[in-house]
């Protein structure tokens, strides 16, 4: 496990896929289910497919590894969405913003697959007591809303 | 509703085909107001917008677009819907009203009226968003210009934690960079470019010098510049400290005095890092003492379309940008304490009403799940994660698409947006229309004493 800085933010491919509110599909799993790093850290990491990213809290989310030139050694990319969410902390600093950029975090070497959106939304969300009473009330992954829908 | 005279002038239907021309794109805080759009009964073609923005258009024809209003899961008619959102409401002794973006002002000024005369708390995308850079706007203000300013005079643009090839794809074009503007005929060739960014992004691969800071040093870095600007001397920490060497900063002091005209373009590289709103407000002194030598300004490129409307219609109806809470009958104001992610983590929030944001996915986990534990009204176009923690779901009305409204651009200028179709039912003809329907219900179930 190594200690690593975790980035976010948003990229153009990422953007078209929420913004054509295509976010429960497996696109979104491409564009925001992967995580950049660079390739010492890749070597480092030993070469793996997947890695496991976890916050202070002991929240972790699974991504898809991806060696890039792009990142400093000892920092890493995931983009803007429910896979990064899973583990970027709600601190404000009193301001209201959660920390979406530069939170330490940890990183390992994991098996796949990395999990679809409505698995990941179930996982980290239909839990506990009262998941029963989220299946009453919540919309959840439902399509009785939609065009074509009766 | 469609107004005659855009229509005449603008708005051309044959045999089932609408054209439009001069739409304004509800995607990015550029709000692009040059779109063309050609709608059949089953496609859209877009000319002019980018990427996400010619998604974001699709949704008109889109086949998982929701239409239908939705409590706990079941369809159900449209009064009953208000009712039982109106009713989650009125109920809750600590409401939150969250007003998204991508929607007009009109729409906004409603829900904010809605959670002052419940006495909720009331914020919008900005405090995820540029809220820290607002703040410093408040702590040391903020030397700025229109858009159109900086097309036109602009030599020199500083992207300081930002991205626009990816976040804003027709940022550098339209007004930075890549255009021919009346004082730079030259276009490209008679600007600079710096990038301020740990990673190497694809605007970052474009620069003419690409900073590349160690993940969280922006406002050491932003102080070593104003120093290498004063003429003083570095402290010999500097490059080990931030990552940047001195030649580097120097470089980049130089190229400051030496512009006409340049552009601080700040991120949220610097808003949701740690610093917060120290590193805006530095950048703003930095844009004032930049303008000892040559003409600076400094602007943040806020990321949604009409983000910055929100702070705008808070203030001049609450003075205050975001996180304002009306418990007391009076707005006060307290990022940290009344900002939704804040309010959401202490638990102490017990009922929401969501228009046009997707808080469900871009929220941190520990707010998604104080929002799954209380009942959520979701005004959504969409499935998603936002419809997936929402109780009752009123379909959304898209903005400058179906209906019109006015937009706050990135730099403040306000836009209206005209509409060239109707929403795909009949009962409700905007968000601003909505939201009018369900005050009125909350006025009938809690009546002001």
């Amino acid at each position: 496990m190594m200690d690593i800085i975790l980035n976010t933010g948003s990229t153009v491919y990422q953007g078209a896929i929420i913004k054509g509110g295509n976010k429960f599909t497996e696109g979104y799993t491409r564009e925001a289910g992967y995580c950049n790093i660079n390739p010492a850290d890749f070597e480092a990491l030993g070469r793996p497919w997947f890695v496991r990213v976890t916050n202070e809290y002991g929240d972790s989310v699974v991504v898809r590894a991806k060696k890039t030139n792009t990142q400093q050694v000892g920092e890493v990319f995931i983009p803007r969405g429910i896979w990064a969410n899973v583990v970027v902390t709600p601190e404000t600093e009193s301001t209201g913003s959660p920390r979406y950029k530069n939170l330490p975090v940890k990183i390992e070497k994991c098996d796949g697959p990395v999990q679809g959106p409505e698995e990941l939304m179930r996982s980290s969300f239909v839990n506990g007591a009262n998941a029963a009473e989220y299946e009453s009330k919540k919309y959840l992954d439902k399509k009785t809303s939609q065009v074509g829908q009766h | 509703m469609i107004s005659n005279v855009v229509k005449q002038d603008l708005v051309k239907e044959d045999q089932g085909i609408i054209k439009c021309t001069d739409v304004t794109c509800p995607v990015c805080g550029m709000s692009c107001d040059d779109i063309e759009i050609e709608l059949n009964p089953t496609t859209v073609t877009t000319k002019n917008a980018c990427l996400m923005g010619d998604a974001k258009f699709q949704e008109l024809r889109s086949s998982h677009r929701l239409v239908h209003p939705i409590v706990n899961g079941e369809r159900v008619a449209w009064q009953e819907a208000l009712e039982a959102a109106a009713d989650i409401l009125v109920k809750a002794k600590r409401p939150f009203f969250f007003m998204g973006s991508e929607t007009s002002n009109e729409a906004m000024a409603v829900g904010i009226e809605i959670a002052e005369y419940l006495g909720g708390l009331v914020d919008g995308n900005a405090t995820i968003c540029h809220g820290p850079t607002v703040m410093a706007i408040q702590d040391a203000g903020q030397v700025g210009c229109t858009l159109g300013e900086c097309r036109n005079r602009s030599d020199l643009a500083i992207y300081w934690g930002c991205n626009p090839a990816d976040s804003h794809p027709r940022h550098m074009s339209r007004h930075s960079m890549y255009n021919r503007g009346f004082f730079v005929e030259q276009g490209y060739q008679g600007r600079k470019m710096v990038v301020v960014d740990p990673r190497r992004s694809p605007t970052a691969a474009q620069a003419d010098l690409h900073v590349q800071l160690l993940p969280g040093k922006d406002y050491e870095l932003l102080d070593a510049v104003m120093v290498a600007l004063r003429g003083q001397e570095l402290n010999p920490d500097t490059e080990k400290v931030t990552g940047v060497s001195q030649d580097t900063i120097k470089k980049m002091a130089e190229m400051i005095k030496e512009c006409k005209f340049g552009v601080i373009w700040v991120g949220l590289g610097i808003a949701s890092t740690h610093g917060k709103h120290h590193n805006a407000s530095i950048a703003m002194r930095l844009t004032q003492l930049a303008n000892t030598y040559s003409k600076f300004v400094i602007l943040a490129n806020r990321g949604h379309c009409n983000v910055a409307g929100f702070n705008q219609v808070l203030s001049w109806t609450a003075g205050f940008p975001f996180a304002v809470d009306y418990s007391r009958g009076v707005p006060r104001y307290q990022p940290g304490e009344y900002s939704c992610v804040d309010a959401l983590k202490r638990g102490e929030v017990d009922a929401m009403l969501v228009m046009c944001a997707d808080l469900g996915g871009h929220l941190p986990k520990k707010a998604v799940e104080r929002m799954m534990d209380i009942p959520v009204v979701s005004l959504e176009i969409a499935p998603g994660p936002q419809a997936f923690v929402s109780d009752v779901i009123l379909p959304g009305v898209l903005d400058g698409m179906e209906c019109e409204g006015t937009f706050y651009r990135m730099d403040n200028v306000p836009i209206y947006a005209r509409s060239f179709t109707k929403p795909p039912f009949d009962f409700t003809e905007s968000n601003e229309d909505t939201l009018k329907q369900l005050l009125k219900i909350v006025k009938e179930k809690k009546p002001r004493k």
